[in-house]
């Protein structure tokens, strides 16, 4: 009898609940895209100052192969150029982090007002960096079209090879938060972050083979890759996409940007429970 | 003159004071700093390495180009960084006005009123980058090798900081300025390799528009007896006018200052 009652209203509860999750979810995603676009500079001086950058690389590489011959490292020049082009792109998600967010929270004593709100902390961060992945492809999106009508920016007309590089992206996406998750929680002990975020920029821009294709390093520097996650999200999704890497190897990329995903996130959140307690707010 | 430059003494001992109170984060700031150029110079040694060469350039001679422009770039930083937050810094908060209460030039109050220790991590590298390629290269070393290298360094670091004075200026209309500066800015990194690896448009807006070649690529060409090299020369008198025009614009915009609130 009593069963017949309450079911109907925990269900009820239930829904209220999932709808009141999402809505909150929503608000923080649309705030976070909303913010992004506030400011108009904000939006197109990123995407000339990108342009200009390509620019350099791709009479970088142009004046290399001119001098090298027909094949570096197994790339042909077109090749290179398509990696370099989308790698200079990609490697943005390791810049738009939120290391320096995380030290301006704890400094302003904010910190304390994001902890007590009734949505999960690390989940609510998840939702503004995906919101600020659409951004970022909405906003460089332009630059396709553009590249590939100046240099001849090749991609591929197989769909399923887009969908095998929407996956691998997405996945990359969530290892660089959680990677940034762990460092962002150095900032509980450090205060200050300028330090933390240059070195892991630094590192990223190399290691992620933004600026030189993995290909094209030593064994040993590319032996030394693998031991970090950067190039989770920018060459290991680009090889996907020009068919550095056969789409048949598709699932096992994903495997293993899965393994990167699911330890970086079980760290992340061991990290955070013991950095927690380093909390001071205004006063202690 | 002698007042100003007295000045300007007492407003580095207050920094160094400053940045003696934590000398750890000191410490730590400038390393950081360094940092941030190895992925460049990782890159051209695993590239260039492996190649002949990069227009015709080796890869001590392209190490060269780097290493000059990245000096000028850090020492522009460390004499004028404060050009960068007029707009967020100043204008915005309303302190601009105390600047222009003060019995000093306003351009002058607001260089001196913070010198960026980050940019000293960088010319340093920098620095290490150039004495590295100079000692590879076995340069015929003459008087006028020396004086050239000098200029240039002197002249490089003029054309930055002109670059940040006219685009500081916009901060006068738009407010924050950092996007405009950052544009102009950014353009340098087409002189970070030689220039004759670009199309001639590139080469004339490095050359006399935003004219970083004179940092890098010129005198590098000159000091390796290449053929561009007797631009060098041009490189003190293209800075000069440089900072003429952005004096003359500072001024025009100092005039179109309209303070905060309404």
């Amino acid at each position: 009898m009593n069963e017949v009652i309450t079911r109907p209203r925990t269900e009820a509860a239930l829904i209220r609940t999932v709808r009141r999750t999402v809505a909150a979810y929503s608000a923080i995603a649309s705030i976070s895209l909303k913010e992004a676009f506030a400011y108009t500079s904000r939006v197109w001086v990123p995407f000339v100052i990108q342009f200009i950058s390509i620019v350099v690389f791709i009479y970088f590489w142009r004046a290399v192969y001119a001098s090298s011959g027909s094949t570096l490292g197994g790339l042909s020049l077109r090749q290179t150029l398509n990696y370099v082009i989308l790698a200079q792109i990609l490697v943005q998600l390791w810049e738009a982090g939120y290391i320096g967010l995380f030290g301006y929270l704890l400094r302003q004593g904010q910190m304390g007002l994001e902890l007590v709100r009734p949505i999960d902390f690390q989940f609510q961060f998840y939702t503004r960096q995906l919101a600020l992945l659409l951004y970022f492809i909405l906003q460089r999106a332009l630059l396709i079209p553009v590249l590939w009508l100046f240099f001849g920016l090749q991609l591929p007309s197989n769909p399923w090879v887009w969908v095998a590089f929407g996956i691998s992206v997405l996945l990359g996406h969530a290892v660089v938060f959680f990677f940034e998750w762990c460092i962002a929680c150095l900032a509980f002990y450090t205060t200050e972050v300028g330090g933390l975020y240059q070195t892991r920029t630094a590192l990223a821009r190399f290691f992620s083979g933004s600026l030189v294709p993995l290909a094209l390093m030593p064994a040993w520097l590319q032996a030394l890759t693998g031991f970090f996650p950067f190039a989770q999200a920018v060459s290991v999704p680009i090889s996907l996409l020009i068919g550095i890497t056969p789409l048949t190897e598709a699932p096992r990329v994903w495997l293993i940007q899965l393994l990167w995903v699911v330890g970086l996130g079980v760290l992340s959140r061991l990290i955070f429970r013991v950095a927690i307690r380093k909390v001071t707010v205004q006063g202690g | 003159m002698a007042r100003y430059l007295k000045l300007y003494l007492w407003f580095w001992a207050q920094r160094l004071k400053v940045l003696l109170e934590y000398p750890g984060s000191t410490l730590i700031g400038l390393f950081c700093q360094i940092l941030t150029q190895i992925p460049g110079i990782l890159a051209i040694w695993v590239v260039i390495r492996q190649v002949p060469g990069l227009g015709g350039w080796n890869y001590n001679e392209v190490l060269l180009i780097y290493g000059l422009l990245t000096v000028s770039m850090g020492l522009s930083f460390v004499f004028g960084q404060n050009l960068w937050f007029i707009g967020n810094g100043y204008i915005r908060p309303g302190s601009f006005d105390r600047l222009l209460l003060k019995p000093i030039d306003p351009l002058f109050m607001l260089v001196v009123e913070y010198f960026s220790w980050s940019g000293m991590g960088d010319a340093l590298m920098g620095a290490v980058v150039t004495g590295k390629a100079l000692l590879a290269l076995n340069i015929m070393w003459s008087p006028l090798k020396v004086l050239a290298l000098l200029l240039s360094v002197g002249s490089g670091t003029a054309i930055f900081i002109a670059v940040f004075l006219i685009g500081s200026v916009s901060a006068f209309w738009i407010i924050n300025s950092i996007p405009v500066t950052a544009l102009f800015y950014m353009t340098h990194i087409f002189a970070r390799y030689p220039l004759s690896i670009y199309p001639r448009g590139v080469l004339l807006l490095v050359t006399w528009l935003l004219p970083y070649g004179f940092a890098s690529y010129y005198p590098a060409s000159y000091l390796l007896g290449k053929e561009a090299g007797t631009l060098v020369w041009a490189g003190p008198l293209v800075a000069a006018t440089l900072l003429f025009i952005g004096y003359r614009v500072w001024l025009f915009g100092l005039r179109h200052y309209a303070s905060t609130g309404s």
